[in-house]
């Protein structure tokens, strides 16, 4: 079922266990009816990438994943030709002294080019009849050169290749792009976009993700756990711990067979949650056991 | 609950607000509303904010001009959103400033001067006790310094003959012509380009006769290098990069002035420095930065603190460099607190006192080697 309003895409998106809160769900809509990319902005961990995944299957197609890096070019993004094959076919044509003019311009058709993220998310509406979900992940780790490029694709989703030709998209693929705003992303990107900033989850919210995503756990648990982790948002640490170390704490507690949290779990756990060695000392020093709160 | 003249209007007002909203952007907010209907303002409010917001500084003013215009209508709450700024985030928008000046040939700081003498003896002389005429020309001098940091491997690959790496499309490509042959490679390097610097200068009450002159060396630096991360502290941390982006050095320094509230204050380095390595430095320290603190190390802080962001601050940047303008004085040591908890996590210890002692920075600067030392 293809979302058409605010609430159906709450619902749908619950179906497929991710709770999303009222704005985010009317800036997947918008996004969704303006036909605009969507551009997430948060901490690592709040669950930015996962919107991509789910509004995939939301969606039922295809999720195209584009994981930008620093040096990340055209070539990796869009296309590159299959130089192996085509020298190759070179050496065939020779060997067999065949028709020169012809074998040429096989050696340049679409059979010797390989289709990276973004030509595949141009050429898929076309061979499957409807369009996929093109995640741009961690938009911040590539340079201003490749937003550039980027900025030029997303406005028209076409690709011209010199020696074929110009590939246009029968639909536009809906296209999620996220950043960690390790740097500023050019507004002239963001202008063209739906922008939502993705916050740490409420208590109350951050106890149904984790019954959500880790069905068997005890209830207490999930609200001891949630407690906690508002707790050391609070403090001020080098890298406050994101939705997914809530995730991966209840099923690491969960193979350890806690049922509830204590000052032993958590100090046998912490790694779970915090990754750096400044921000497990400042926890310590304060003392676990000020994490465990009893009386819930 | 609202017309299309509001919704100009609404967005004429967050234009003034200084969010990037264009002008098909009233049209988008109506789109919207058909949309999401008028039943919920929470929706409306959700709707019009991701139409028009673009960073998170943003989100508190768009809640406030929102609140203006069409906070009559809400018989609900709303959650309106705590904007996740930045701890230290202290820069204001600066009331006023006029026009973007052509800093090209502003007044007397580009008046040239002839003779080698005078700038030989002015070199020498330590920033403190420069007469105002002298500033000006030490000033003039500052903006002509012609520099470059030495250059970092990008990513990156351009064409290259002695390349480290086959460069198939273009070999092909050439393989093509009329004397297409199979045998030469063509090959690919990575590029090359400057070393970012990040800038961090002390402008407590005990830097006052050197933090004009070392601003100023910072605005000539991000001139000439296009970009430059620079921050100021004294008892906090305030970025003042965007506030050295105007070209005229006068009216930049005078913005940074405004924007910074505890000019002249006391100093806790340790402290501004933890703001920088908790709140900016996984934003600003890409692309292997060499970082500069121009610091005289006298400190009110906590000496272990200092000592641990320093630590802290050595891992995330390629090499850390200390510059204090007391240095340049004869029989100087590092005695103090401060400089004593910073010195061992330092790769160079420089003197920034006059104008020679920048130039020495400038040619360590030009020399970096690409490994990390």
């Amino acid at each position: 079922m293809i979302p058409r309003s605010v609430d159906e895409v709450t619902a749908a998106f619950a179906e497929h266990r991710y709770l999303t809160d009222r704005p985010l769900a009317v800036a997947i809509h918008l996004s969704r009816s303006l036909s605009r990319p969507l551009f997430l902005e948060g901490e690592a961990g709040v669950g930015k990438t996962e919107v991509a995944k789910v509004l995939a299957q939301v969606l039922e197609t295809e999720l195209i994943r584009l994981q930008c890096y620093e040096g990340l070019d055209a070539n990796h993004a869009l296309y590159e030709w299959d130089y192996a094959r085509q020298m190759l076919a070179i050496r065939l044509i020779e060997a067999g002294g065949g028709q020169a003019r012809a074998s040429v311009e096989s050696i340049m058709s679409r059979e010797y080019l390989l289709a990276r993220p973004l030509l595949q998310a141009v050429e898929f509406s076309s061979s499957e009849g409807r369009p996929a979900v093109l995640l741009i992940d961690e938009l911040d780790r590539a340079d201003e050169e490749f937003e550039a490029f980027l900025l030029e694709i997303l406005s028209d989703f076409q690709v011209t290749i010199p020696e074929i030709g110009v590939i246009r998209a029968a639909a536009p693929p809906v296209v999620v792009i996220t950043s960690n705003r390790t740097r500023e992303i050019h507004d002239a990107l963001k202008r063209r976009c739906i922008y939502h900033w993705l916050d740490f989850p409420d208590l109350d919210r951050e106890v149904e993700i984790v019954r959500a995503k880790v069905p068997d756990i005890d209830d207490r648990l999930a609200r001891q756990l949630a407690e906690a982790m508002s707790d050391l948002r609070s403090l001020e640490l080098f890298k406050p711990p994101g939705v997914a170390e809530t995730l991966d704490w209840a099923r690491a507690l969960g193979v350890l067979g806690a049922s509830q949290l204590t000052s032993e779990a958590v100090s046998d756990t912490l790694g779970v949650v915090l990754k750096y060695r400044e921000d497990v000392e400042a926890v310590t020093q304060r003392g676990v056991e000020s994490l465990v709160r009893t009386s819930s | 609950m609202a017309g299309a003249e509001t919704l100009v209007e609404f967005t004429r007002e967050l234009r003034e607000e200084g969010l990037s909203v264009g002008s098909t952007t009233a049209a988008d907010l109506m789109t919207a509303l058909d949309q999401v209907g008028l039943a919920s303002a929470a929706d409306v409010h959700a709707a019009f904010r991701c139409l028009t917001v673009s960073s998170p500084w943003q989100l508190e003013v768009f809640d406030r001009v929102f609140m203006r215009f069409f906070g009559r209508y809400l018989t609900e709450g709303l959650a309106m959103t705590a904007p996740p700024q930045p701890r230290s985030w202290t820069i204001r928008r600066v009331q006023g400033g006029g026009v973007e000046g052509d800093g090209d040939d502003a007044g007397p700081e580009t008046e040239t001067f002839t003779g080698a003498s005078w700038a030989e003896r002015l070199s020498h002389k330590d920033f403190s006790e420069l007469t105002k005429i002298e500033q000006a020309q030490v000033r003039s001098l500052l903006a002509q310094m012609m520099w470059r940091p030495a250059p970092v491997k990008s990513r990156r690959r351009r064409p290259s003959v002695a390349g480290d790496r086959p460069d198939l499309r273009r070999s092909l490509r050439k393989c093509v012509g009329p004397e297409g042959d199979l045998v030469k490679l063509e090959g690919s390097e990575r590029r090359r380009r400057p070393r970012p610097i990040l800038f961090i200068a002390d402008v407590s009450g005990s830097m006052e006769r050197y933090t004009e002159m070392l601003l100023y060396f910072a605005h000539a630096a991000r001139a000439r290098l296009g970009r430059m991360e620079t921050f100021v502290f004294s008892t906090r941390l305030t970025r003042i990069t965007r506030q050295l982006m105007r070209r005229n050095p006068t009216e930049a320094l005078s913005q940074v002035s405004t924007s910074v509230e505890d000019w002249s204050g006391g100093t806790r380095i340790g402290e501004c420095l933890r703001s920088f390595n908790y709140d900016w430095s996984r934003r600003v320290t890409r692309g292997g930065p060499v970082a500069l603190i121009v610091s005289d190390g006298w400190d009110r802080g906590d000496p272990a603190m200092l000592s641990q962001q320093m630590e802290r601050l050595r891992r995330t940047v390629h090499r850390l460099v200390w510059v204090n303008p007391l240095a340049s004085r004869e029989g100087y040591s590092p005695e103090t607190r401060g400089m004593r908890a910073a010195l061992p996590h330092v790769d160079d210890f420089l003197a920034g006192g006059r104008l020679s002692d920048l130039a020495t920075l400038v040619s360590l600067l030009e020399s970096l080697p690409e490994r990390k030392k």
